[in-house]
């Protein structure tokens, strides 16, 4: 039954949060020219898909029987204790880490993910919880970092350096985040602004599923609300986004569609955000009252 | 410079200009195996076996010429060739296994110094003389040649300036006519043509020297151009946040192994053409002896990092001069071998000291 329900609800929603955040959009134009709204035509359909992942490290069992479904259009919280298993299933997602058991499905048909650059291409982006940067490397290696351009056409080894500084600009000043230099190493920079160049380097090449581990945890409270914002923004552009945090009142229940818990490496309940308070996530994390099961 | 002034004012002949011929042709031989060092110091790791490499390599390449009468650039690639498959294999099993890359090639280094013994006719030399293989370091280009080759580089040199430059231009970005093509080139022009006006009191341009800087401009052109050169600096400072942006960290490995072993090998072929033959203590003898010590330390000095994400090839130079001043230096002081193996040794243990105090201000808490 759910799906269908669901599905229209968050139609609803979408354009309802359209309407609302185009006045303080600070990203408005972030993807002006790229992806259509034809995707969302289909958005019911998941574009990124895992059943049954299981996973150990030696003897602790981070993930048991854990199951996502990530939909184009939506934003879905992933929330839990510390020790969940939360990064753990962003890496195997993100190619990183190979489930020891389950499926992973993609745009419909099952794959089997090489590595982090195969996800990549099939336009799977991850923001990090460690964020994965190279501190001795400046900003515009760092967003390039595996996928530079390279030229003129006769010398395909050399880096374009010019042509990577421009886009990076562009998706730099798009971001608001213009004041970050381009030429300092990361390794100088502040925390918030380490965290806004790794998420910079994950939307630089229009994903179609972008993932972000604990994106906020560096960030002060306004740019907090900016990273919130864009999630809208790219979700709003039918991108299917995935996001880890926290923060469930200011962060979660703001600016996601769906909250996924995770407790103990299982999955432990599914809200809708419109609909769950603050405290029923809470309750679900830690292991209080059975919740309100809208996934069952 | 101090060095320079020091040794300056305590020998009368340090200055002349045969002597610092002579140093620029001494430093070519562990400059090259540094250059080589700096591609797998970057990538945080180390190989302790290039001294053994450019000593099998060049006692292979002997016994090709003497034994087999191969034409001698046959030879010289077969010996190049073998060091870049030593480095290749070194490298594999270190990321294969994930082994540390010291106690790999410590072995390996142990390894080879039997094979070279094993190689070695029962006179325990081959001697290179009229053999044809001293030409190559023996060879002085001079005259206009020479002022072909040194313009040469410097049009290559100012055309990689301002392409980039250009690119800027083309993008809108800052950039300056001045800052990014007027002043390097001529710096790098000015660096050149007064070697060469130097040199060509003498005898001319030395081989080895042309080879060494020419090695010079191609590995820095790598290491700063592109992707490979990008890579090991993301490896070595981060090389699970390199392999989650979908680099082959291994494959970038093994080729930064292989390029030291190949410039080791030519390192050593170089030698052996310049003291016209093989031994027993080509490569610096068993273990590596001083060549090791001073191509690593040629590399630290320079201000590569042995933790790995640091440096420049061009380290490599500046290194190999300082330890070639000091080691002239001190011995036309008079001062005995074993003070100036102390002295390197100590200059060896300051440059890392030196190297990690950089590292703990610029990663504090490490
Ligand atoms: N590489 C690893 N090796 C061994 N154990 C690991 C590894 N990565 C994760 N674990 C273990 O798996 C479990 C889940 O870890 P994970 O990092 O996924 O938690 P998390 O939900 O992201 O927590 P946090 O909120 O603190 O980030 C933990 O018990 C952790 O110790
Ligand atoms: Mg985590």
């Amino acid at each position: 039954m759910g799906a269908d329900l669901q599905g229209r609800r968050r139609r609803a929603n979408l354009q309802g949060q359209h309407v609302g955040f185009n006045k303080k959009s600070f990203c408005r134009r972030l993807f002006q020219q790229g992806a259509g709204f034809s995707i969302i035509d289909r958005m019911s359909l998941p574009i990124l898909s895992l059943k049954g992942i299981y996973k150990s490290f030696g003897g602790v069992k981070a993930l048991v029987d854990v199951s996502l479904d990530l939909v184009p259009g939506e934003v879905v919280a992933l929330v839990g204790d510390n020790g969940a298993g939360k990064s753990t299933l962003v890496k195997i997602m993100a190619g990183v880490l190979r489930p020891d058991q389950g499926k992973y499905f993609f745009e419909g048909s099952e794959s089997v993910v090489h590595g982090p650059a195969e996800a990549s291409a099939m336009g799977v982006q991850t923001v990090y919880q460690d964020l994965a940067l190279c501190n001795n490397l400046d900003a515009v290696q760092n967003l390039f970092l595996g996928r530079e351009v390279t030229g003129p056409w006769w010398n395909g080894f050399r880096i374009s350096r010019a042509e990577c500084e421009k886009r990076a600009k562009g998706v730099l000043k798009r971001m608001r985040l213009d004041s970050i230099s381009l030429n300092r190493h990361v390794g100088a920079m502040s925390g918030g602004q380490r965290q806004n160049i790794a998420i910079a380097r994950s939307i630089l090449w229009e994903p179609k599923v972008v993932l972000l581990d604990e994106p906020t945890a560096a960030l002060s409270h306004a740019a907090a609300e900016q990273v919130g914002i864009l999630v809208r923004e790219l979700a709003g552009h039918g991108m299917a986004v995935l996001v880890i945090s926290h923060d469930i009142h200011n962060f979660v229940l703001e600016n996601s569609d769906r909250i996924e818990v995770l407790r103990l490496g299982r999955n432990q309940a599914s809200f809708s955000s419109s609909e769950a308070t603050g405290e029923q996530v809470v309750n679900s994390m830690v292991g209080g009252q059975k919740s309100r099961n809208l996934s069952g | 410079m101090t060095l320079v002034l020091f040794f300056a004012t305590q020998s009368d002949v340090f200055l002349t200009s045969r002597n610092l011929n002579n140093l620029l042709i001494q430093s070519t031989v562990t400059g090259i195996i540094a250059l080589g060092l700096v591609f797998v110091l970057l990538v945080g790791e180390i190989d302790l076996s290039v001294a053994a490499i450019s000593g099998v390599a060049s006692v292979l390449m002997a016994m090709l010429v003497v034994d087999s009468e191969l034409p001698i650039p046959l030879a010289i690639a077969v010996g190049v060739a073998a060091g870049v498959a030593i480095g290749a294999v070194s490298g594999r099993w270190i990321t294969l296994l994930g082994v540390p890359s010291f106690v790999v090639t410590l072995g390996v280094g142990l390894v080879l110094n039997g094979v070279q013994l094993i190689i070695l006719p029962n006179t325990g030399r081959y001697n290179l003389l009229n053999t044809g293989v001293e030409k190559l370091a023996s060879t002085n280009v001079s005259g206009f040649t020479a002022w072909l080759l040194v313009m040469a580089g410097i049009a290559l040199f100012a055309l990689a300036r301002a392409t980039s430059t250009r690119a800027r231009f083309r993008a809108g970005l800052p950039a300056s006519m001045a800052g990014g093509v007027v002043v390097p080139v001529a710096v790098v022009a000015a660096l050149l043509i007064a070697t060469l006006m130097f040199l060509e009191n003498l005898r001319g341009l030395p081989m080895p020297v042309i080879l060494f800087i020419s090695l010079l401009g191609v590995m820095s052109y790598i290491s700063s151009e592109t992707r490979f050169g990008l890579y090991l600096y993301a490896i070595g400072n981060n090389a699970e946040a390199a392999r989650r942006a979908g680099i082959k960290v291994e494959r970038i490995k093994i080729m930064a192994f292989a390029i030291a072993g190949g410039m080791a090998a030519f390192g050593g072929i170089l030698s052996a053409s310049r003291i016209l033959g093989v031994s027993v203590s080509s490569g610096g003898g068993v273990g590596g002896g001083a060549l090791l010590l001073e191509s690593i330390a040629a590399a630290v000095i320079g201000g590569v990092s042995l933790f790995g994400g640091r440096g420049h090839v061009v380290g490599a130079l500046f290194g190999a001069l300082i330890i070639a001043t000091v080691s002239n230096g001190l011995n036309l002081m008079g001062v005995a071998n074993e003070a100036r193996l102390i002295v390197t040794g100590l200059l060896l243990v300051i440059a890392v000291s030196i190297d990690r105090g950089i590292e703990r201000i610029a990663a504090p808490g490490r």
